[in-house]
């Protein structure tokens, strides 16, 4: 049969914490109970080139901030980038006053409003 | 009474719909992925171990997990590996006792957060870990690139399950609730607003549940031919064979919560009904044939290429349809 418990939320977490164990327990047992033993021992495979081809083998927290940045964010900032930093005053008063910019001061007006309203 | 809760709990994790059926159910959902892409391909799939085949992916797994060595190098660190990955499995199917399928089914409010972070951001960690666990070039290339994915792909995920849940449980007791939505569910597709939302999400989740499954056109992070199999190139062995029950978990409880609270799960019958468990079935069926389709129709995108897809067509029909939820009537 089945059971719903409707709880508050800190009890719904300890109920999940505890099944959260039981789950971990039950899987690591069917699996160092079923798992092979057997291990080889290996260079890093780097398509038969030796390791010195390879400087580091671990990224580093940086490339990984910069490859997201450079890929993709950039097309993000491109607008800014391009639209607004450059130098010049009229590009300056040309962008704040587009539609992009009358769309975040209505964005900016409604958020005080609300919060004055208590919304 | 409490005997009662014991035994539904015990029952829920470790057999319905807890460890035994999720890990059945991602053996067939497996199954019925390689047979439909085989058939798109005019080949035969599996066909040969078991009736017509059905065991080739619990064959495969068990080969993996029981005949074949784990090979490592000195950088390896594979004992961290298989606990990262053995806790994704373990949040994946601690999950299911907020699905109202379970026999043990925990409802609270907000649930749904502790059901996103337990189902989708816990094994994406996992995965992450346990291939940086085992480090190589190609494993680094393939883990940057499915972070930089999953940057975006992960609200959008989250957006088009949150926002059919909003519009199901605003006003309601338990806010923000699975089993609530569940209940709630006809409101959405008798209103035609609210079904117009509940499309743009569908669209949205449809997208970001190709990126989770790592499927093409966004296979980028396990490119083959290109980075050997990019974030999983050093698994092998048993710790291969965790690593992709862990995948096929992922893509299946991205579905079951799909098939809940974007289709309604049996609505418009119930659970116990005979009925309401057929349409359960061919709705999650209907959802897993989507994504075989496009997965076998479309092309790999380079990394940037799928970044703009992604955002395009995964993140902002989401966040349009949040806009919308939150100004509707």
């Amino acid at each position: 049969m089945k059971t719903t418990l409707v709880l508050d939320p800190s009890s719904a977490l300890t109920i999940v914490v505890a099944v959260l164990g039981l789950s971990i327990l039950t899987v690591s047992l069917l699996y160092y109970a079923l798992k092979s033993r057997r291990v080889r021992v290996t260079n890093v495979y780097l398509s038969g080139e030796p390791e010195s081809v390879v400087s580091s083998v671990t990224p580093s927290i940086s490339s990984m901030y910069w490859g997201f940045m450079k890929r993709f964010a950039k097309s993000l900032y491109r607008v800014l980038v391009e639209g607004v930093h450059t130098g010049s005053l009229h590009d300056w008063y040309r962008f704040l006053s587009s539609w992009l910019a009358l769309l975040v001061l209505l964005a900016v007006i409604v958020f005080i409003a609300s919060i004055i309203a208590g919304w | 009474m409490y005997l009662d809760v014991y035994v539904n709990a015990l029952f829920s994790i470790l057999v319905f719909p807890g460890t035994i059926f999720l890990v059945a159910l991602a053996f067939f959902t497996q199954y019925l992925v390689r047979k439909l892409s085989a058939r798109y391909q005019r080949r035969m799939g599996p066909s040969y171990v078991g009736p017509i085949g059905l065991l080739q992916p619990f064959y495969d797994f068990l080969k993996l997990l029981r005949a074949k060595e784990e090979v490592v190098n000195r950088f390896s660190m594979p004992r961290l590996a298989e606990f990262a990955l053995i806790i994704g499995v373990s949040c994946i199917v601690s999950s299911v006792i907020f699905l109202p399928i379970s026999l043990l089914n925990v409802a609270t409010v907000f649930d749904v957060l502790i059901f996103f972070y337990l189902s989708s951001v816990m094994p994406l960690f996992a995965i992450v870990i346990a291939s940086l666990s085992m480090p190589s070039p190609y494993t680094n290339i393939g883990v940057s690139r499915l972070l930089s994915l999953v940057t975006i792909a992960e609200p959008a995920y989250f957006a088009s399950i949150l926002v059919p849940v909003y519009l199901a449980t605003r006003g309601d007791g338990l806010f923000m609730s699975i089993s609530s939505t569940y209940v709630n569910f006809s409101r959405l597709y008798s209103n035609p607003i609210t079904l117009a939302i509940l499309a743009l999400s569908i669209i949205g989740f449809t997208v970001s549940i190709q990126v989770k499954a790592m499927y093409p056109p966004f296979n980028i992070p396990e490119a083959e031919q290109e980075i050997i199999a990019g974030y999983e190139t050093e698994f092998s062995g048993p710790l291969l064979a965790l690593a992709r029950l862990l995948h096929d978990l992922d893509l299946v409880i991205a579905l079951v919560i799909g098939v809940y609270v974007l289709l309604g799960g049996p609505a418009p019958f119930n659970h116990l009904s005979p009925l309401g468990g057929l349409v359960l079935v061919l709705k999650y069926l209907i959802l897993l044939l989507l994504v075989v389709t496009l997965k076998n129709i479309m092309g790999r995108y380079r990394i940037d290429q799928a970044l703009v897809q992604v955002f395009k067509y995964g993140l902002i029909p989401p966040i349009l349809a949040a806009i919308l939820a939150l100004v509707a009537p």
